[in-house]
């Protein structure tokens, strides 16, 4: 510790940029991952948010619950299968309706109540408890979406009101304002959206199961697929993974995010190595006076670790302002990640820090001497 | 008593099919509070010697006692503690760590052999300095400190662990002539004040006169009678 405090004492204005570099790196990998995250959520955080184990698709809907329809026939082989508990039908679609005096986009999604499908993110407010009744995506409250507001589903069928009796958070499907209702209700706006006579049937998007006590959802998954034709049952997590958008983001990002991991220890690997060089005549002078090549090795860690742990604190604190910010993108502030990549990135720049480490090790104390000549 | 104890070593270095012997049948005897100065050209061998004496290089011949340690067959993790213990040495050059304050320069001896720098060894780096005449500078960073000063540092370094040898090389030769003396005169009185032994490499016979004992090599091989009387 002696000798990496006093030299980065000594050499605050290096040592400095290096902290700022390292900083403004992890920053920009911890706001790429918040907006991804955030993006996602957007996305398909209503699939995610629900409570059901396993959705089960129609296999030519490629994943995406908006192309999706399942048969009543379907339904019922699904739910005889062993390991399901409950299987009942989710509805979504989009539509157009009124909310705080404004035409717009919603996304309505309608599963039984009481049953799987139900938003697990609840805020504030309840469930809905009878026909009509809904729960809302939270960041959009102030949009004509909060508790006590009704929404008014458009079409040439007519109007129906929904009323929000609950918000509940990362509820948002294709980044639109979203509610949660009851499946007859979701039936109901359809045929107001679509001028259908009343009772019309409805078929839903997907099924939500339930798996039984002590079942396995990926066990459940894969005999609903051996058991049942036409149908792609996925895990919840599966669902997320898989949706066409979620999957071409995570792509997009997750290279520019590598990049960036790759960058961040080269960065730091490399200025270790400059410096190293730099003082290559004091450290062998250390050598030539009894210091161990393992003390001077962990001196040189030390640095690291303090410009990589100084360096998250600079990113946290740039991460946290810079997402004050960008709220509306349904980003917020979390530790772990912060905790985790900076984590991963100082393990990174430790494995690049080995080249300059080798050179520690491969000093020669005898080259202290040479000013006096060992020449033959 | 004999500090320094080299008897018939020999260095020989390998390239290729050809063989330089760079020491040659060596033998060396000095004792506590002796000075002696080896005194050779260019290349006659004299660092060679220095660096088996100080455990920064093994022998390919004969045998090397320090301080009652036998440090012949030694590996290089005892060698470095043996240099870290027994030893002190003042090089030419490069003889200061730069982001060291001249006190600190003192006190990593103490760190590298374990110690955290505790009072006890601050008030001896301070004494040292003091002693040396640089109680003022303790503070300062070796770019602030001229030639000389370095080389006080250097030597207050090098007598921080009270090794029974110091090992001097070519401790004036980037100073001037005056600065040299002044060198030379701290380094004898240092030396005889705490009964140390002292190894000066040069090729300045202008400075010889401070030792004890003058030792010529030429070639590897050391040309006077290098037993003390």
């Amino acid at each position: 510790m002696f000798l990496a405090w006093h030299e980065m004492r000594r050499s605050k204005l290096r040592f400095g940029l290096l902290t700022g570099a390292v900083g403004l790196l992890v920053f920009l990998i911890l706001f790429q991952q918040a907006l991804l995250g955030g993006l996602i959520t957007q996305f398909i955080g209503a699939v995610r948010n629900q409570s059901a184990d396993v959705l089960v698709f129609n296999d030519q809907a490629r994943k995406n619950i908006e192309g999706s329809i399942i048969l009543p026939e379907q339904a019922a082989a699904v739910a005889a299968v062993e390991g399901v508990a409950v299987a009942s039908p989710l509805g979504e679609s989009t539509f157009t309706v009124q909310a705080d005096g404004s035409e717009t986009d919603a996304v309505v999604f309608g599963y039984v109540l009481g049953g799987p499908g139900a938003p697990t993110t609840l805020s504030a407010g309840r469930l809905p408890t009878a026909d009509g009744e809904a729960v809302a995506s939270e960041k959009d409250e102030a949009d004509g979406f909060g508790i006590g507001d009704t929404v008014t589903v458009l079409g040439p069928g007519g109007t129906l009101d929904l009323t929000v009796v609950g918000v509940a958070r990362d509820l948002n499907y294709s980044v639109s304002p979203t509610m949660f209702t009851s499946f007859d209700t979701f039936a109901a706006a359809k045929r107001v959206r679509n001028g259908l006579a009343e009772g019309t049937a409805v078929l839903p998007s997907v099924l939500a199961v339930q798996v039984a006590d002590g079942a396995d959802a990926e066990a459940v998954v894969e005999r609903i697929a051996a058991a049942v034709g036409g149908v792609e049952p996925l895990t919840r997590q599966q669902a997320v993974d898989g949706s066409p958008g979620v999957s071409s983001v995570r792509t997009s990002f997750g290279v520019i995010l590598g990049l960036f991991y790759l960058v961040v220890p080269l960065v730091t690997g490399l200025f270790f190595l400059i410096v190293t060089f730099q003082k290559a005549s004091a450290l062998t002078l250390l050598r030539a006076i009894g210091a161990r090549a393992r003390t001077l090795v962990v001196a040189l860690l030390v640095q690291v670790v303090l410009v990589m742990a100084l360096g998250s604190l600079v990113a946290f604190g740039l991460y946290a302002g810079a997402l004050q910010g960008v709220k509306n993108l349904g980003v917020r502030v979390e530790v772990m990640p912060v905790v985790v990549t900076s984590l991963v990135v100082l393990a990174l720049a430790l494995v690049t820090s080995l080249v300059a480490v080798r050179r520690v090790l491969r000093i020669d104390p005898l080259d202290a001497t040479t000013g006096a000549g060992v020449h033959l | 008593m004999t500090v320094l104890d080299m008897r018939d070593v020999r260095k020989v270095y390998r390239s290729g099919d050809a063989e330089v012997v760079a020491l040659d049948h060596a033998t060396l005897a000095v004792d506590h509070g002796e000075i002696v100065a080896l005194l050779g050209p260019s290349g006659s061998g004299k660092t060679t010697l220095l660096s088996i004496a100080g455990g920064l290089l093994a022998p390919t011949e004969g045998s090397v006692v320090v301080d009652g340690e036998d440090i012949t067959g030694h590996d290089a993790r005892r060698l470095t503690a043996f240099r870290r213990e027994h030893v002190g040495f003042v090089f030419q050059s490069v003889n200061l760590v730069p982001f060291l304050t001249a006190e600190e320069n003192l006190l990593v001896v103490d760190e590298l052999g374990g110690g955290k720098g505790g009072r006890a060894a601050r008030e001896r780096a301070r004494a040292l300095l003091d002693e040396l005449g640089l109680a003022a500078r303790g503070s300062n960073m070796p770019s602030q400190l001229s030639g000389g000063e370095r080389q006080r540092v250097a030597i207050g370094r090098a007598l921080f662990n009270n090794p029974g040898l110091v090992l001097f090389d070519e401790p004036t030769s980037a100073l001037d002539t005056q600065l040299g003396e002044q060198v030379m005169e701290l380094i004898r009185r240092e030396m005889k004040a705490r009964d140390t032994a002292a190894v000066i490499v040069t090729h300045d016979t202008r400075m010889t006169h401070y030792a004890d004992r003058v030792v010529r090599i030429v070639d590897g091989r050391l040309t006077a009678d290098p037993v003390p009387a």
